[in-house]
């Protein structure tokens, strides 16, 4: 909280400062403290600090410290979105999918000055929001996996992950119980899974542990002291590993679980030049834990009196000095970039990037785009307890997400946020919302899912390419074909337009169902040629097969693609 | 009333009013079918310009210089094969290869490669890219900078193709895995095919008739556009980049059908998909590809019982060599097109215990043919054991100094790029192989 009460006490004389030399910043100043001229979708951004529980100071440090930002670049921001844009974005950042017709005419009708808060408040509590962060998680911390690996995660990780989302656990024990991996009671169960898939590799787990928990990546220091971020050194690997490299998968009755030995894992690792050093218990802006090392050579011995039984009989006994229970005590508990890496996360899903870009490469290379926001976000994420939700909430809440997308002249640094940045839906995303379009409802197990997940594996890339493959993909594999044709059935989206007698209604229903808005003038005018131009044609094509074709144009054009 | 699409320039009107009437599929209906593809002027004169092309065969795994360029048969770890004179005067070749041995004045045998690392993932990075990584930036593959640098991005015809049946193959599985075309871009990524995993997706679905086919994707592309325009954004550009390429590569299907190549020129090159590749190696280049490597997994690294294991790899590839470089001569097309093959580095001179040679950097060997490469060549020697490269020591930057230099690319050229240090296309300064170079 230090941070905020200094900057209350400095922006105003900031401002002044700045707006003295410069027009915009009045008008920007006048912007950021709500005073003018209130659209409708201003109003409903005023009442959310009002009714914003436990995230106001999140939002309200988002938006002085962005605006504060705009003031020194002398950038004139974009304007606030639209409801129809709004309702779009935010349903695919938590919802993980476009809405529903009705959902969106629901929200567009809402005339309650805090709808938007509103509806994030609604969203959060919801299902989907469970499923989507559940979805995103998966990947950030075990990466995509062959469908195989897919389904032995849906029998331990994924219920984990989704009861963490449900049941709002803070950051904090949910780091905790999947690096300490002695699950208390079946709801931990899952918890195990994020070591037990790496299957005894510690190197594997380190390599894991630090963009997941820290966000930072080690694996370059495996062999010298990082070349580039010269602070991450060979040590803090090789640290790192050590914490885990006593820990083994044990198939118990109970389950799945990580045991672990009380003696060995003593090594020496040596750089590229030829000197070698003990591996001691230590980690990145960390302290070294004490620990006795045997002389070179000797052999220790293993002996039941380094054990305590666990509580549980089933499971493993737990060594006297844990070297896992040692990490997550006296490493993790506390550590500077804990909550850091949890908030530019975070705000990277939903800011298109993080505040430190990449997100998982928060080192001296990669510089905060502002340190005092992202230390700021940090401590408030602290003292709310870690709340996950409230961090979510308060960061939806805040102005820079609710911009419109279109950059404004004179604008060029993303890492301003003075528009809303554009970005690729996930494979989860694209398959839901692919779904919703066609069909007004979606299943996290359509077959689509899987193929977009081959197909499009990336979640919050560094910088997004579209791989001709995909474009193929799009265009041609046959379950993309499919979908199109169940559509053509019964409720499906081509079935309801080819009924239409109205063609024009028809193309403009296509628009609401799929992009969620209008069609604009020029595009009602070119789709309703391209439709009437072949129902006229001789011999006659078939209506169904005009629509497929309309229908697929619009979700394989790049609108639907993209967040924005 | 005007109607305003695009930027509104003259050739999206023109788009759109040949989509709209439905005549957009009718023009371009005979792209459909390979051969049709170029009896349309202006694509087969693009696909016919002149330049050179390149095919590396990857031997990944590394093979044996004992067994192929530099045998030392009657040593004590010299294996049991001989060797065979060649059509060049005193030299000679192990006895596995007698065909190239026909042809040794065509090609350029190094025997003197001296490289520093001795394990797959790092030699292949080293030998592909032509320089040790220096992380976080990734130096593209040699044929992502040949494809930029020689290919025609507006061909249909994709630029670097990468043929490899095999998706395992130990480290250089996780190899492919990784970032090909690195700070150049995605787009110099290779298209991958080969085998039975050839391009997914390559085939319109049959339901659909052609002409729907392609309206609607003029439909989309409008659409698409629009949005592009509209947003000013570059992610949109290249989504749409993306399905501009879609029909040129769906057009050259058939290149990718090796059932459409000559019953008789299959049995030439042999059985086997490294065989067979080489074979569609040369119908790509043929036909407009730049840069096309063949590989097949990691076969050459032959720990365990060497002999026997080169006794089959060998003979396979002197072969393969023997017809790509008299093909390519009897078709005018040598002169242009680079033949390199090669692995990551070469096996050692001694057996372990399995009967295997192990991996070895210090000495071992190459071979190139054609695109300016001056054949009837041996550069450097080794010791009568081959422990050592005793004359003219190559390493990857000089090698790589010499393929570009052959191929007419700048070696010495800095690539400027936003946020990337200072890098050289070959760095250190070095020279080509001067007696290599025809030019």
């Amino acid at each position: 909280m230090k941070n905020s009460i200094c900057l209350i006490a400095v922006l105003p004389r900031l401002f002044a400062i700045a707006s003295v030399k410069c027009m915009v910043v009045c008008l920007l100043v006048a912007i950021a403290s709500g005073h003018g001229r209130l659209t409708a979708q201003e109003a409903s951004l005023q009442g959310i600090g009002s009714q914003g529980i436990g995230s106001q100071g999140i939002t309200s440090q988002i938006d002085r410290r962005i605006a504060l930002g705009y003031s020194k670049a002398s950038i004139v921001p974009a304007e606030i979105c639209t409801d129809e844009q709004f309702v779009r974005r935010l349903y695919l950042d938590i919802a993980g999918r476009i809405p529903t017709l009705a959902e969106r005419a629901s929200f567009i009708e809402d005339r309650s000055a805090t709808k938007r808060l509103d509806w994030i408040d609604r969203l959060l509590v919801g299902e989907d929001y469970v499923q989507n962060f559940a979805d995103t998680f998966d990947t950030l911390l075990m990466g995509r996996a062959s469908r195989g690996k897919m389904g032995e995660r849906q029998n331990h990780w994924r219920p984990y992950l989704e009861d963490v989302f449900r049941s709002n656990r803070p950051w904090d024990q949910v780091a905790r119980e999947i690096l300490l991996a002695r699950p208390e009671g079946a709801r931990q169960a899952g918890a195990v899974w994020f070591l037990y898939e790496r299957n005894d590799n510690a190197q594997a787990i380190a390599e894991a542990v630090a963009p997941a928990f820290f966000g930072i990546r080690i694996d370059c220091a495996q062999c010298h002291d990082h070349m580039i971020a010269t602070e991450i050194h060979q040590q803090h690997y090789w640290g790192l590993v050590a914490f885990f490299n006593r820990s083994k998968n044990a198939k118990t009755n109970a389950g799945p679980r990580l045991s672990e030995s009380a003696i060995g894992g003593f090594s020496e690792f040596a750089n590229i030049y030829g000197s070698s050093y003990p591996n001691l218990l230590t980690f990145y802006e960390s302290k070294t834990i004490d620990e006795t090392r045997p002389e070179k050579d000797a052999k220790q011995e293993d002996s039941q009196e380094l054990y305590l039984p666990a509580t549980n009989p089933e499971d493993p006994r737990i060594p006297k000095f844990s070297r896992r229970e040692k990490f997550v005590e006296e490493i993790l508990n506390g550590h500077p970039r804990f909550a850091k890496a949890f908030v530019n996360r975070i705000w990277a899903m939903l800011m298109g990037r993080g505040i430190v870009h990449p997100y998982d490469q928060m080192d001296s290379v990669h510089a905060p785009s502002d340190s005092e926001l992202l230390d700021g976000l940090a401590e408030e994420f602290i003292d709310s307890g870690y709340d996950i939700r409230g961090l979510v909430r308060g960061i939806l809440a805040a102005r820079p997400y609710q911009l419109g997308s279109l950059r404004p002249a004179g604008a060029e640094d993303p890492s301003r946020f003075a528009w809303s940045i554009e970005r690729p839906l996930t494979a989860e995303q694209l398959g839901r919302s692919l779904q919703i379009a066609l069909f007004q409802s979606a299943s996290k197990d359509h077959a689509c899912i899987a193929d977009l997940r081959d197909r499009m594996p990336e979640v919050l890339p560094e910088t997004f390419v579209t791989d001709v493959g995909d474009a193929l993909f799009l265009t041609n594999n046959p379950k993309i074909q499919q979908m199109i044709l169940e559509a053509s059935k019964q409720d499906g989206l081509v079935a309801k337009l080819a009924l239409r007698e109205d063609t024009r209604a028809a193309v403009d229903e296509m628009f609401h169902a799929i992009l969620g808005r209008s069609a604009e003038q020029t595009e009602l005018d070119t789709v309703l040629e391209f439709v009437q131009a072949r129902l006229a044609k001789r011999p006659a094509i078939e209506p169904i097969s005009v629509w497929q074709s309309a229908v697929w144009a619009v979700l394989t054009s790049a609108e639907f693609r993209f967040n924005h | 009333m005007v109607r305003r699409q695009d930027c509104g320039s003259p050739e999206h009107q023109a788009h759109r009013r040949l989509f709209l009437q439905g005549s957009m599929a009718a023009g371009v209906a005979s792209v459909a079918s390979f051969n049709g593809l170029f009896s349309i002027p202006t694509l087969a004169q693009e696909t016919k310009k002149q330049g050179k092309k390149c095919i590396l065969l990857w031997l990944c795994g590394a093979p044996s210089q004992f067994e192929t360029w530099d045998p030392k048969p009657g040593t004590i770890t010299g294996g049991p094969f001989g060797s065979i004179a060649t059509s060049l005067p005193g030299i000679r070749i192990s006895s596995l290869m007698p065909r190239c041995a026909t042809i040794m004045d065509k090609l350029a045998v190094i025997r003197s490669m001296s490289t520093e690392p001795s394990e797959h993932f790092q030699g292949i990075d080293v030998l592909t890219r032509g320089e040790a990584p220096r992380p976080p930036f990734t130096r593209p593959i040699l044929g992502s900078v040949v494809a930029e640098q020689l290919g025609q991005l507006d061909s249909p015809v994709p630029q670097f193709v990468l043929l490899d049946p095999c998706p395992e193959g130990n480290e250089f599985k996780s190899f492919k895995a990784g970032n090909w075309a690195g700070w150049l871009g995605a787009e110099y990524g290779p298209v991958r095919s080969g085998g039975e995993y050839a391009i997914p997706d390559l085939l319109r679905p049959e339901s659909l008739a052609q002409v729907d086919h392609e309206d609607r994707e003029a439909l989309r592309n409008f659409l698409s556009r629009k949005y592009q325009n509209e947003q000013r954004s570059q992610a949109a550009a290249g989504y749409n980049a993306a399905f501009d390429r879609v029909r040129g590569l769906m057009s050259c299907a058939p290149l990718f059908d090796l059932d459409t190549l000559p019953a008789a020129d299959r049995e030439r090159y042999g059985p086997g998909a490294f065989a067979q590749h080489a074979l569609q190696a040369r119908h790509l280049i043929e036909n407009g590809s730049t840069f096309v490597m063949v590989a097949n997994g990691m076969p050459w690294d032959n720990h365990v019982f060497q002999h026997e294991m080169h006794q089959m790899l060998v003979p396979e590839m002197d072969n393969v060599l023997f017809q790509l470089v008299t093909d390519l001569e009897q078709r005018g097309m040598l002169e242009d097109t680079l033949v390199i093959a090669m692995g990551e580095f070469g096996r050692t001179p001694w057996l372990n215990e399995a009967r295997g040679r192990d991996h070895y950097s210090k000495a071992w060997s190459m071979a190139m043919a054609g695109g300016g490469i001056r054949g009837g060549v041996v550069v450097g020697n080794t010791d009568p054991m081959g422990f050592e490269v005793t004359e003219n020591a190559i390493d990857n930057r000089r090698l790589f100094a010499t393929i570009f230099k052959t191929l007419g690319i700048d070696g010495n050229e800095q690539y400027d790029l936003p946020d990337l240090p200072t890098f050289h296309r070959v760095e250190g300064n070095v020279q080509p192989i001067e007696e290599l170079l025809i030019g």
